[in-house]
């Protein structure tokens, strides 16, 4: 698998947000992109999961092993993205959380490799329990499995351990990075903390906000 | 003034509200709930098939009414074309419920528009046999009554949606969604609706108990032999027999069991189908796209303004009509004759406006009186009582409410009338005035104190105007509703007053035809007006404080 961003660009009405960006992702790589809020390090992974919305535009090519996806429709793209709250969805449990994300199939298999999931991030005995009734280092782990049991092409990180205290961090740092790996899923970051990304990361820093404005 | 003060004019409004309201609906129960009155019901043997009908009527167009409201909701939401249809709400929602059923029947009946556009088709040259008005199944009922619930459920859902709480975390769930590969749609119905549609409870028990237990709208459109149970028993109450009386006293408590068992199925169903969605949210399955499906959908949005657009020209048009032979689609001589007999009964008009301005101010005050005393608290414990008649049955209400009124010998008078529309009509002012009052900033008064000035001069002089725009709207709604209403006009007002209302209904059911639109019309264009002010009223304001320097 592979992810490649051709001359990929944002702007905001009429100021360039992203300029031109050109990256080859191989299969368990990391781009990193740096920058400070309001830089547009967002836009730039919901463009590339195809969820961008005006006044935001793009322009460039994103291509998933050698297909164009730029304008297919974000439900076909296959590709996982991940934020810095863990958005599950707070009225299913763990398994049905994970179970939703799962490719159909039949009823057995998918709830093993649910559980194997889990079970692979400590949380085997925490299937039947609600969101709400885990803690926030946890909850994440399951989001991250949730992303990567719908079999991604390629996952998007959006500050993903910023919400979480010092100890956790680390933690789940090393989890997400093992993850990829594992299941040779390239992958974009963006942050604004330097510890975030991880050795071997490619990096770009995006130019600072003209004004410092906070927008 | 202080918070004891307060919290006094609170408990007075509250009680002059809830206590005749209280005492109306346990007279009515008492005297529904009488062993020979019982007796005479359940002997009679058009009971059984009526509330059969009125059962099967209410269920229906309460689902359809929801899946249509979802349906339109899954598919529009997010697009341009969900914040213009966002618009059309406000003036469906204050079409009355009698004028467009009056409309409605007016266009589908055997001579109507619709038979005469297919009457060249069909080759007919007279009006076909169709049971489109009273038919026995209840169709045209469930039909108008979906088409004027729709719009009410979707306003609901707007407010719902709107709430920056619940929009966030909509949006979020539905990219999520999408990146795992659903379609928009199937978030919806997977994800979203089973986490928020609980909080619709409210609303969709109002349109169950409304379905359940309208008496106008049946007496317009529905079936006739039998009618509906709240026909039975309005035509029961209103026998000069005493024990006919007794008997729809027992067929008004007969609605109210029936509506606690419909409520109950109600929150047993939606149990049953959020189990459903959580099983197949399990399953895994993708969409296959369905992009006709989408389009029809939107179609179907622009349908229910349009079917409103239409009504309202056929009630206007219908008006004018002196001869129409089938199967022109113009008439051959127009008249002004059901307008000149309007204009020949002014007391109704004056009647029908001077009593909505009086319940509506009386509303006003009752609301603002309990907003500002009360504590949130007992708001919230409160508010079962305040949503009492929109949830009971109209007609419980309405001869529990002349039982109170024979009372107090105030039936048949100007009071008596004032009094029960206030009843039925601070509900919904309420609930016009309450997202307002509870989002006003709690700082300006803080800073008002703050400057040396009384509370008193801070609620008048800051409070009451920068709020002055809600205000406004509440009012137009409370005159409104209060336009559009029937049995207790009929019942407190002992058949002494005629309003628009009754008019219209009495006549539509008597098949006048051009007289019962004339009327319908006026009906309509009564809070129409008094909307048009209010907003009017409420552009002014927003433009003087946008004027106002910073």
């Amino acid at each position: 698998m592979s992810l490649d961003l051709v001359d990929v660009s944002i702007r905001l009405r009429e100021r360039v947000l992203v300029p031109p960006l050109s990256a080859h992702i191989a299969a368990g790589e990391v781009l990193a992109v740096m920058g400070e809020s309001g830089a547009g390090k967002s836009s730039l992974l919901a463009w590339i999961a195809g969820l961008l919305e005006p006044p935001f535009e793009a322009s460039g090519r994103i291509m998933l092993d050698g297909d164009d996806v730029t304008d297919a429709p974000v439900e076909t793209r296959r590709i996982g993205l991940l934020f810095q709250d863990d958005l599950l969805f707070p009225h299913m449990s763990v398994i049905d959380n994970l179970l939703f994300a799962l490719p159909a199939g039949p009823r057995r298999p998918r709830v093993e490799r649910a559980e194997e999931a889990l079970a692979r991030a400590g949380l085997a005995g925490f299937a039947r329990r609600r969101p709400a009734q885990l803690s926030g280092g946890q909850r994440a782990r399951v989001s991250l499995l949730r992303a990567m049991l719908a079999g991604p092409r390629a996952l998007l990180l959006d500050e993903p351990f910023s919400r979480l205290d010092a100890a956790r961090r680390e933690q789940m740092r090393a989890f997400v990075w093992a993850e990829l790996a594992a299941n040779a899923v390239p992958a974009v970051l963006v942050t604004h903390d330097r510890a975030d990304v991880p050795r071997g990361a490619r990096l770009v820093e995006l130019p600072p906000v003209a004004g410092g404005d906070d927008a | 003034m202080r918070a004891g003060a307060r919290r006094a004019i609170a408990v007075c409004a509250a009680a002059v509200y809830a206590l005749p309201l209280v005492a109306a609906l346990a007279i009515a129960m008492v005297e529904g709930g009488r062993v020979d009155a019982w007796r005479r019901l359940t002997s009679d043997p058009q009971v059984p098939p009526a509330l059969l009908l009125s059962v099967g009527t209410a269920l229906a167009s309460t689902l359809l009414a929801l899946l249509l409201a979802l349906v339109l909701v899954t598919h529009l939401h997010g697009n341009r074309a969900w914040r213009l249809f966002g618009r059309t709400l406000g003036p469906m929602l204050a079409v009355p419920h009698a004028a467009f059923a009056i409309g409605f029947a007016l266009l589908v009946m055997p001579a109507g528009l619709i038979a005469r556009l297919i009457a060249p088709i069909a080759g007919w040259d007279a009006p076909p046999h169709w049971p489109t008005v009273h038919d026995p199944w209840g169709i045209g009922l469930v039909t108008v009554l979906v088409l004027k619930e729709t719009p009410f459920l979707l306003w609901n859902l707007t407010a719902l949606l709107a709430r920056p709480d619940v929009d966030a975390a909509v949006h979020r769930q539905l990219a999520i969604g999408r990146t795992l590969g659903y379609s928009a749609e199937q978030v919806w119905w997977r994800v979203v609706w089973p986490q928020w549609l609980p909080r619709l409870a409210w609303p969709l028990a109002a349109v169950l108990a409304y379905g359940l237990t309208v008496v106008d709208l049946a007496l317009i459109i529905g079936p006739t032999s039998p009618p509906t149970l709240a026909v039975l028993a309005w035509q029961a109450l209103l026998d000069a027999g005493a024990t006919r009386n007794a008997e729809g006293a027992a067929a008004a408590v007969a609605l109210v069991i029936a509506l606690l068992a419909l409520v109950a199925l109600g929150a047993w169903s939606m149990r049953g189908w959020k189990y459903v969605a959580a099983v197949r949210a399990r399953r895994g399955e993708r969409a296959v796209r369905w992009p006709l499906g989408a389009r029809l959908v939107r179609s179907g949005a622009i349908a229910l303004p349009a079917v409103y657009l239409v009504v309202v020209g056929v009630l206007a048009a219908m008006s004018w009509v002196g001869v129409w032979r089938f199967p022109a689609l113009l008439p051959q001589l127009w008249t002004g004759h059901a307008w000149q007999q309007v204009l020949a009964a002014p007391r109704a008009l004056l009647d029908t406006a001077v009593l909505a301005l009086g319940a509506a101010a009386a509303s006003l005050v009752l609301a603002l009186a309990w907003l500002e005393g009360a504590p949130r608290a007992w708001q919230v414990r409160g508010l079962p009582v305040v949503m009492l008649p929109l949830v009971v049955p109209g007609i419980l209400l309405a001869s529990g409410a002349y039982q109170i009124a024979l009372m107090a010998r105030v039936d048949g008078t100007p009071s008596g009338l004032l009094w029960v529309h206030t009843l039925v009509v601070l509900p919904y002012v309420v609930i016009a005035l309450a997202p307002a009052w509870h989002s006003f900033d709690r700082r300006f008064e803080t800073t008002a104190l703050a400057l040396g000035r009384s509370r008193a001069a801070f609620w008048w002089r800051i409070k009451l105007p920068m709020l002055a725009a809600p205000l406004a709207a509440a009012f137009a709604v409370g005159f409104a509703v209060s336009v559009a209403q029937y049995l207790p006009t009929l019942f407190v007002g002992a058949g002494r007053f005629a309003t628009v209302t009754t008019e219209a209904v009495t006549l539509a059911a008597g098949g006048q035809r051009q007289t019962a639109a004339a009327w319908a019309f006026a009906q309509a264009l009564l809070p129409a007006l008094g909307f048009v002010l209010a907003y009017a009223y409420g552009l002014r304001h927003a433009q003087a404080f946008a004027a106002a320097p910073r």
